[in-house]
């Protein structure tokens, strides 16, 4: 934890080896679903990983300060970072799959602003929090100005902490990873319904009416899981606490992106292999 | 369609007002049970020589453990529901039976986490197991029982395509997500560091001292609940009732506006209303409480040691 004083863990740049490694699995997984469930699987695959890949992206953005911040400690929300962004993406899950029957661009859509609502109204609500129920001004313990407002930080930092609040850089951090958590957790959601409505029915002998609360609850339940995995993973990436965007830590976000489309290969592979074995 | 319409606004009401409900319930229960992120004090405390009778439950994040207990409580009473039992009793059953699980889970967390503690001195005290335990699990009961009922209108009254179980999972995890970001700090800063300073953060040199006696004897965890219920629960309450009356308000009124995109608009347009006064808010702080002089900011320093 960086406010107490230890050093960040984990480098900073690219491991080449792994990355490679990784890019292999995830064709492998691509060659594999390619083999088993034709192009139409494979095309499922490629937006499984592309919101595998949009929610490790967008969990960089989420403000979290963690136990630290529960003191005031540090800048950011005080809770995990996966389990806040996993709130906020399921959150958006939620509005994306009720608008499935509208069509992709709105589920999509509703998805993004689903999650970007729920984290918009959370980080309002921590520095009303903040400010109502403690005195305790927002101040970033990583930059001097916030690069949206112009506002400075030094002087309203409290003596013998990092910062505290949620800065509004970190606010539009905030609803900026809500928003892509939801599209990517509703773009993972999309693709697999599309894939069991197209599988259940023939493997079942039964109307799609009949198949589809199934094909729903199947599709729901692998993207609640995957969006768990990508968004724990990327915690991993950040180690800790991060502010938003201005963190320097918010660099390191090519890492993630690369273990994010590995892990949603292999996990996307394993759920279109449910119906298609 | 107007009628639907009507009845779709009631119904979102209705759920905002259950969500208010458990994310009230929610973020007391964790504080009483000490399940945030400030349990790290908690945990802290003994091995720094500070010894309490603070419950110490926080094994997994709120989120998971909301997560487990809604989708476990919401599949009971799915499944009480398929073989025809009345829906407000296999909502109650579902709830009473996950709620057993998060007694197991407490008291094992307790007895776990105090006794890695052993080694600093710190005793595991029965009659906080007894006393405090129970009263966890009543705030749990409320928490699951309106967010799996809020669950159940979604299915019911509104046709969300997910089955309750999955929606459980769902809700349970942004329950304990908006809970624990709304109500650790209050919990954390105001109540287990309540000798610091109001208005500045806790120093991080005074980790670990946290508040171990009340105005007569040693500080309970019941204290917790009963300070953190004046704002840290409400608060919480009103972020995760905001949160789904308004997912539910936007879906509802504009859905059927520009092909679905009605629903999107109103969305952006709620997120820039809130980013306006969440502004209006820090600016506030800014302008009203100013900077930090150099007496002040030494104060809780002095106080700390």
């Amino acid at each position: 934890m960086s406010a107490l004083g230890g050093a960040a863990a984990g480098g900073e740049g690219i491991n080449p080896t792994a990355s490679v490694i990784g890019i292999v699995i995830l064709l492998v997984a691509l060659g594999i679903t390619f083999f088993i469930a034709s192009t139409g699987g494979a095309v499922a695959l490629i937006g499984i990983i592309l919101g595998g890949a949009l929610i490790g992206f967008g969990v960089h953005f989420v403000p979290v300060g963690g136990a630290p911040a529960a003191m005031g400690q540090a800048p950011g929300i005080a809770t995990g970072v996966a389990m806040l962004a996993a709130g906020a993406g399921l959150a958006g899950l939620f509005g994306g799959a009720w608008a499935a029957e509208l069509g992709f661009a709105v589920a999509l859509g509703a998805g993004a602003v689903g999650g970007g609502l729920m984290m918009a109204i959370t980080c309002m609500m921590v520095n009303v929090i903040y400010v109502f129920g403690m005195g305790i001004p927002s101040a970033s313990g990583k930059v001097d100005k916030d690069p949206i407002t112009g506002d400075t930080f030094p002087e309203y930092k409290s003596q013998g902490t990092e910062g505290h609040g949620l800065p509004f850089i970190s606010y539009v951090g905030g609803v900026i990873g809500g928003t892509l958590g939801g599209l990517g957790g509703t773009l993972i959601y999309l693709e697999l319904l599309a894939v069991y409505e197209a599988a259940l029915p023939v493997i079942y002998n039964a109307p799609l009416e009949e198949i589809l609360p199934v094909a729903v609850s199947l599709a729901g339940i692998f993207a609640v899981g995957m969006f768990l995995v990508n968004a724990v993973l990327t915690a991993y990436n950040i180690t800790g606490t991060i502010e938003g965007p201005h963190d320097p830590k918010f660099k390191r976000f090519p890492r993630a992106i690369i273990a994010a489309a590995v892990a949603s290969s292999v996990c996307g592979m394993l759920a279109i292999m449910v119906v298609a074995l | 369609m107007v009628e639907n319409l009507v009845l779709g606004i009631g119904v979102t009401a209705l759920a905002g007002a259950l969500a208010t409900v458990a994310g009230a319930a929610e973020d007391t229960e964790s504080d009483i049970g000490s399940q945030g992120d400030p349990n790290s004090q908690v945990q802290l405390a003994p091995q720094m020589g500070y010894i309490h009778r603070i419950y110490n439950k926080a094994i997994s994040g709120e989120p998971p453990a909301y997560g487990l207990w809604c989708a476990l409580g919401a599949g009971i009473a799915w499944a009480f529901m398929a073989i025809n039992l009345n829906a407000i009793l296999a909502l109650i059953v579902g709830a009473a039976v996950a709620v057993f699980v998060q007694g197991v889970y407490a008291t094992t967390a307790y007895l776990g986490r105090t006794a890695s503690l052993a080694k600093f001195e710190q005793p595991v005290y029965i009659d906080i197991l007894k006393s405090v335990t129970t009263v966890t699990m009543a705030h749990a009961f409320v928490a699951i029982f309106t967010t799996i009922s809020m669950c159940y209108l979604m299915v019911a009254a509104l046709g969300h395509p997910f089955p309750l179980p999955l929606l459980g999972l769902v809700w349970g995890i942004a329950l304990g997500a908006a809970g624990s970001a709304t109500g650790n700090p209050f919990y954390g800063k105001e109540r287990q560091y309540q000798e610091q300073k109001f208005g500045a953060g806790v120093p991080i040199s005074a980790s670990g001292n946290i508040v171990r006696y009340a105005e007569a004897g040693e500080r309970s965890s019941l204290d917790n609940g009963w300070f953190t219920s004046k704002l840290g629960g409400p608060a919480s309450g009103l972020c995760f009732g905001l949160i789904v009356f308004f997912e539910l308000w936007r879906t509802v009124l504009f859905e059927p506006f520009a092909g679905g995109w009605g629903a999107v608009i109103a969305g952006v347009v709620v997120i820039l209303i809130f980013m306006v006064i969440d502004r209006f808010v820090e600016t506030w702080a800014r302008t009203t409480f100013g900077p930090y002089t150099e007496v002040a900011a030494a104060e809780p320093e002095e106080a700390a040691s």
